[in-house]
Parts: C-alpha cells; structure tokens; sequence
C-alpha cells in the first residue's frame, strides 16, 4: 500500500527501463491544477458562495467552520504520522472515544482527581492502546491496516465497558472546561492548540531527521532498514504518537461540548482519512501537513457554502457526498499524469534493452 | 531421427550491439539439447526470442514439425510458440506460492467443469496423476505451492508447462532449472526430466552447471559472443574441452595498475553461513579490492547480502575493523563504517520518490543537523557537491531519484556510501544495467575507494569486471570459496575457467 498518490511510478530496476524524461509539463501542472487544486478550490468557494449567500463571508459563519473541523483535523494529523512510514492507523476514532469517556468517567466518579489529571491519564490509557498496537504491527507482524482495525474494535468494547452505554453529561467544571474553550481573537484556545500542533508535526516531519526516517521508511522499508533506520522503532512510535494525537481530539470534545455519547469518535474517522489523502495531492506529493489542513478547511467552506445556498430545509446528505466527491476528483487530477504515463510509457518502448542481460 | 525444431540464421542487434549473429540451432525431436555459453554470449537473447520477449532483427522463421506436418514458426512471436508446443520453465518458475499445486496447474488452462462448478476432485487427481508421472507422488497437490521444496516446486511448473501437450510434439526450455536448487534436489529433477525423456519430450537445457549438462544432455550448443561456437554430442566432449569452446581465448582489457600495499584488517568474516554460502572465511585489509566470482548458486550472490546483513546469517561473524557486527543488523554496520551498495537497487537502495539529495544522505543525517533541525540548505550542498564529484546527471538535487536514469541512480548510491567515508565497502553487481560510460567512472571510484584506504569486496557476474578492478579475485563453487587468484592469474580466462571446474577437480 503506498502512501503516494501523484509521483510517476517508480522505474522497474532492468535495463529496459528508459530514463525518464522530465514530466511533460501540460495544462493542469502549469497552472498548478495538480499540486493547489485545493487552493483553487478554496477561492471558487469564496467568490460563487460570497454570491449565492450573503451569510457565506461574515464572521460568524468563518468562525464556525474554523472551530467545528478542528477535531477532524487534529485526528487528520494523528492518521498522517504512521502513515508517513506507511503505515495505517484506523483506530483513531475509537481511539477519540475511548479517550472521551475516560476523561468523563473520572470527573464524574472522582471529583477527587483534579480534571486536568483526569485528562492526562486519558492520554496515557491511549498511549498504552497505542503501543499495543505497536507490538502487534512490529512484533506479531500483522498488517496495520487490520492491527488497528481490530484495535479499533477493541477500544469500541472498552467504551462501552466504561460508559455503560450511557450518556454522560455535566461532568466538568467550569475550570477544566474553560481551559480548552476561553476565546483568545473570538476563537476558543483548542483552535490555536490545532495551529500548534500542526506546527510540531510539520517541524518533526519535514525539519527533524526523525520526519526524513519516516518517510524513507515510507518510500522503501527494507532500503531503510538496509540504510541503518530503525524502521520498526518508528513504526511503533508513530503509533504511540497518533493514540496521543487522537487521545487528544477526545480531550478537546470534552472542553468543546462537555458530554460523552457513545457515537462520538468514529464518525470523524473518513473526513480525517480523506483529508489526508486529499491533502497528500496537494503542495508535494506525499502526505503532508499543510496539504491536510488545507484539504479540511477547504472542503469544510464548501460544505459551509453548499448548506447556506441551498436553505432548503435541512440537508444533511450534502457533507458527506461533498468530501467524497472533492477527494475523488482532487485526487484523480493529482493521479492524472502519474496513471495515465505508465501505460503510454510502456507501449511507446517495447521491452529493449540496450544490453541484453545473459 | 527427425529434427523437431530447427532455426537458421537468427541474428538479434541491439542498438550498439550484436547479441546474435547468424545462429542457427538444430533440435533433435526426443533428445535432450544443453544450450551453454558465458554470460554475454547471447543463449538469453536466444531463449527470449522464443519465448517471443525478442523480435529477432531481420525477422527470419523458424520450421517446427508438429507431428509429421512441417509448420513455419515466427520467431519473436510468444503466442505462435505457444501454439507450436514450445513450453518455458524460467529460473523463477512463476508459480503462485499461496494456492496448491492444482491451482497452480489450472492457473490460466482453464478448469474442469461439472456443471458450471469447478470438479476440484477431477482436478486433483488430475494434477496427481501429471505429478506423478514426473516421479513426484510423494507430497500432497492440496497443499500451497510455498510450502513444498524447490524440487516439487520445480515439478509442478514441469507439469504446468507440459499440460495440454502430445509428448512428442512438445519442446520444452528449462532455463537455470537447478540455479536454486540444493543438491539433492537436482536429482530429483533430473529423474523428472529422463521420464520426459522416455515419454518424447525433447528439452532444451540452459545451464551455467556443466556437470549437469553431461549428466541430462544429448547434444550440446556453444555460444561465444552471440556466435555458434560448435553443436556436438555430449559424448564426443568432455569437461575441459567444453570450458574451452566456451571460454576461448579472450584477450584481456588493461588491469587496473593501482596497486596499494595492504594495510590493517578492515574486514573479516569467518565461518559464515547462511543463503548458498557455507562456511566462508574472508579477511579484506585496507586498500584491497577482492572481486568474488561464481555461477549462480555458487555462492556469490549472498556473500554481500551476508556480510551486510540484508539476508540473516545461520552463524558466523562479521567484524569490521574492531567492532563485531550482529546477525541480519544493517544499521550497525552502517554505524561501524561499512557501506554497501545492493544487487537489486529498486529494492534495497532507491527511495523512488524521495529527492537525490534524501537518498543521498539517508545513512547519516548527523552532519546537517543543527540543534535537531535537519538543515535542508547544508544537506542539498553537501548532496550537490557529489552530484558534482561523480558527475551525476540529473535536473538537480530535488527531483526524486527515480527520474535519473540506472548509472545515475547508482552514482547515487554510491555517494550515499562514499560520504560516510567507510572503512568497508561492499558492492553487489555494482555496474549490473549500467551503460558502459557509467560503468567505467564507477569502476574508477572503486579503484579511488580502496586507494583512499577502503577494503572493498566486488561481487559480480561481470567478469571483466573482476578483472578491472580486483586485486584479487575469490572463485565461490557450492558455497565455498574453490580458488583464489592474485596479480596476472586474473585474467578473464581463469575466472571463467575456475567458476566451471568440477568440484573435483578443485586443486
């Protein structure tokens, strides 16, 4: 399974293969359709809804959209790291529950822990589900995408376990809750705990030697592993790392609404994986962070812009058959000249090398 | 008795070179015909015209006779050979490990139907009964094709490839058949191939092991230089004869002149087994450059993948200059000064999509680091610097390795060991795929690598490779080193000569 999505195959390792020659650059690359088609995106939004809604560019509304993805994005970020040395976390929304009814469990039941302690061994219990995972990838050598699908599952049962299938309402302080959600600039303080975020992963992945290990492990496992990189180190850290990140997206449901419902979590799962994927077509072809931040704003505007033209009544289908479509199409155009040059390469040039192997 | 298949004047031109220049080949229908000849002299090109992977230049045909009529058959044409009863086992065997042997077998023939259902109790008894007329009863056809030995596995692609066919009419190709077989198991095939034998089959035997070619070979071709050396009875041959027609007398290129007095031990490997090797002992010192020769299955091939840990070892150790080298650990050798360049670089050495100046410094970081910042301006320099000391061409630093061509690629390799300023350098088939220009300046970094003070050990298939650039050169034959050539010994002649001999006639 590979983590690229608009890179031209990698040449087979024979003779035959001609040296590539530099991409033809066409119509959508030169206006950059492939790498910023999300940015495009973005600026038809803002001109076509500023025109079919008057409500589309005020504040309100931009405020809106920029606290409600919040949790997508951060657990968009937890799904990024592994997958940087290709590898799948798909438990990280249950993981976001498991975490949320922690948090909400020891606040209700022990109002002697203080709640910021509450929600550090939220963290950790997601820490330890992580590195669970972890063993099971590394050491039992089971393929992630089905080592966290389980996990997931797993994390599903203990939930309900703790909740006891139960809403759990009014569980915080004031205090607890003020700390994630006081408005700093009319934004609440989880919105800049994002930026923040984002900033750490982006430095660790594109400026840390750490980011350059992962996605060598990524690009080619056993060329890293030959080159001397801990692969399996960083296949299990990066899983540690994306339970805390989801851990926390828990955390930040819990100081944005304050109860537990046993639905929440899962649900986040797809527009945070699309927003990866969506974001990994976009600025450089491979999984990165400002990428998936621009793929989930972007595709929250136009989700914005969509409810608020077509008033109609309440539609709730619009979200989802947008973010499926947009990552469809965003990530078929960045694919364009990546699938469509395989073939052609290999029926212009016939299998012939120019040294003929014995 | 009749010819079966029969080419005339088949010549194949590549562009800058001839691979095949007017060979013809007579097959004997029944028999058992050994194609053989030094890498190079063009039985691959011959056997991928058949098989239709190659249009020969020129387009000449060949006469097949099917039964008692005479057919023309279109050489580079794989479905006309298909349909004319030429059937291929290729060294890999291509088989599907995770399904039995009846899936295998069935795997493209299409099924037997009851009832628009497969019949998989026909099939299976089916597939039985071709196992067992090869000799193989012994194991079930149920069972994954992974998990049976390399004799059975090799069996089952007989069976496949001879489906569907009239003995008589078939010509079968086995290319390397035993090249990853052990011992034993080459006996078993053989058994399987008489029983062809028996049955009408006629083969065509590629085979690098010339003890097998007189033990299975009724008539054996000699091809040099993409020319027919002679086509004669294995009877009327015998081992040092046949080396000859092979080898020839081949003048040898210049040597490389540098001559570096040995210095410390850098590397010792001892008692290493593992893969084909048995039991190897290899000690290199600074300045040395030992080439490693052998036949596929020799050995050869997982000397460098042993030593750096790419394939783990049974036992043995590895020590470079002091420091003792776990089992299957790339990454301490790595750290101890040992860089290596791999046989199969889109494997084990390209990251395709990440930049020249990412694969350039993947096995140590440290030097471009600044307080944990990874600084992107120090590396692309430092990466720009050998793109420019080995003349690496490519749009520049920044673009993904994939897009330069083999030589570049490797260049790139290179300088992603030759930075480390390694102690140790292992090289696998450094120049394999690689256009003669490229070639030649990486053989001078090899020279340059070992005059700086490098112990450098070159396997390689290439031997005028060896030649180059060896000062001495280590023949592997049935995992064990079987001879050991130094200073004007090593000539292309030799090499060759030594990696044929019987293993008897080890001196």
């Amino acid at each position: 399974m590979t983590t690229v999505i608009n890179e031209p195959a990698p040449t087979s390792p024979t003779p035959t293969s001609p040296a590539p020659a530099a991409p033809t650059r066409n119509w959508t690359s030169r206006i950059g359709l492939d790498k910023y088609s999300a940015l495009y995106l973005w600026a038809l939004f803002m001109i076509v809804f500023s025109i079919t809604s008057d409500q589309f560019l005020n504040w309100t509304s931009i405020r809106l959209v920029l606290t409600e993805k919040v949790i997508v994005a951060i657990l968009a970020l937890a799904f990024l790291i592994p997958l940087a040395s290709d590898t799948f976390d798909l438990s990280i929304g249950h993981m976001m529950g498991f975490s949320l009814v922690i948090v909400n469990v020891i606040a209700r039941d022990h109002p002697g822990i203080p709640q910021g302690v509450a929600a550090i061994l939220a963290l950790a219990a997601c820490a330890v589900a992580g590195f669970i995972s972890g063993f099971i990838v590394v050491r039992l050598k089971v393929n992630s995408f089905i080592a966290t699908l389980g996990m997931s599952q797993v994390l599903a049962a203990l939930t309900l376990m703790i909740s006891g299938n139960r809403q759990i309402n009014e569980a915080f302080s004031d205090a607890y809750r003020n700390f994630g959600r006081h408005k700093i600039f009319d934004l609440p303080m989880y919105f800049y705990f994002l930026i923040l975020l984002a900033i750490v992963v982006w430095f660790v992945l594109e400026h840390t030697p750490i980011g350059r290990y992962l996605f060598a492990t990524g690009g080619n496992r056993e060329a890293a592993r030959l080159a001397g990189v801990k692969t399996d180190l960083y296949s299990w850290a990066t899983l540690v790392v994306s339970a805390l990140i989801a851990g926390f997206a828990g955390l930040v449901q819990s100081w944005k609404v304050g109860t537990f419902g046993n639905d929440v979590g899962p649900g986040f799962l797809f527009p945070a994986i699309a927003a990866v994927f969506f974001g990994a077509s976009q600025l450089r072809g491979r999984p990165n962070v400002w990428g998936t931040m621009i793929a989930v704003f972007t595709l929250a505007f136009g989700v914005k812009g969509l409810q608020l033209t077509f008033t109609g009544g309440n539609k709730p289908w619009i979200e989802p058959l947008f973010e499926g479509l947009s990552l469809l199409i965003a990530v078929a155009f960045a694919s364009r000249q990546g699938i469509i040059k395989v073939p052609r390469r290999n029926r212009s040039a016939k299998p012939e090398p120019t040294a003929p192997a014995t | 008795m009749e010819p079966l298949l029969t080419i005339e004047h088949l010549t194949k031109v590549f562009p800058g070179q001839v691979a095949l220049d007017d060979v013809h080949l007579t097959i004997m229908a029944g028999t058992t015909h050994a194609l053989v000849g030094q890498n190079g002299s063009g039985k691959s090109t011959l056997i991928k015209i058949l098989a239709g992977y190659h249009e020969p230049t020129g387009g000449p045909t060949a006469t097949m006779h099917l039964g008692d009529a005479l057919t023309e058959l279109k050489l580079g044409d794989g479905r006309a050979a298909d349909l004319a009863g030429i059937r291929f086992v290729h060294q890999d065997l291509g088989l599907v490990d995770a399904v039995s042997s009846v899936e295998n077998l069935s795997l493209g023939g299409g099924y037997a139907t009851r009832f628009g259902r497969i019949n998989w109790k026909a099939e299976t008894s089916r597939a039985a009964a071709e196992l067992a007329a090869l000799g193989f009863d012994d194991f079930d056809v149920r069972s994954p094709v992974g998990t049976l030995t390399p004799s059975q596995k090799t069996a089952v692609a007989l069976a496949r490839a001879l489906r569907g066919w009239q003995d008589g009419a078939t010509l079968l190709v086995l290319d390397e058949p035993t090249a990853s077989l052990p011992g034993a198991d080459v006996q078993r095939l053989f058994q399987a191939i008489r029983r062809l034998k028996e049955r009408g089959v006629a083969i065509l035997y590629v085979s690098h092991h010339l003890e097998e070619v007189f033990e299975i070979a009724d008539e054996v071709t000699v091809l040099r230089d993409g020319r027919n050396v002679a086509t004669l009875p294995v009877d009327d041959l015998d081992h040092e004869r046949l080396i000859e027609l092979m080898v020839g007398h081949v003048v040898d290129r210049q040597r490389s002149s540098v001559d570096v007095v040995p210095g410390e031990l850098l590397l010792a490997v001892d008692d290493m087994t593992g893969g084909n090797v048995v039991s190897l002992h290899l000690h290199v010192r600074a300045g040395e450059v030992v080439g490693i020769a052998g036949i596929n299955g020799s050995g050869r091939e997982h000397i460098v993948p042993l030593v750096t840990g790419q394939i783990p070892s049974q036992r043995g150790t590895v020590t470079v200059g002091t420091t003792d080298i776990a089992n299957y650990a790339p990454g301490e050798g790595v750290r101890a000064g040992m860089a290596f360049v791999a046989a199969d670089r889109a494997r084990l050495g390209n990251f395709a999509m990440l930049s020249v100046v990412a694969n350039t410094t993947i096995c140590d970081l440290s030097p471009n680091v600044r307080s944990g910042r990874l600084v992107h301006a120090d590396e692309a320099a430092e990466a720009n610097d050998w793109i420019t000391r080995l003349g690496t061409k490519t749009a520049g630093g920044a673009v993904p390795i994939a897009t330069l061509s083999g030589g570049n690629q490797q260049k790139v390799l290179f300088a992603r060991g030759l930075r480390l300023a390694p102690r140790v350098i292992a090289l696998d088939e450094p120049t394999r795929g690689i256009d003669v220009g490229a070639k030649e300046e990486i053989h001078g970094l090899i020279d340059r690598a070992a005059t700086d003070g490098a112990a450098v050990i070159v396997a390689s298939t290439d031997t005028e490779e060896l030649v180059r650039v060896s000062r001495r050169v280590l023949i592997m034959r049935g995992g064990a080193i079987a001879a050991e050539l130094t200073g004007n010994e090593i000539t292309v002649e030799n090499i060759e000569r030594a990696q044929l001999q019987q293993k008897v006639a080890t001196s």
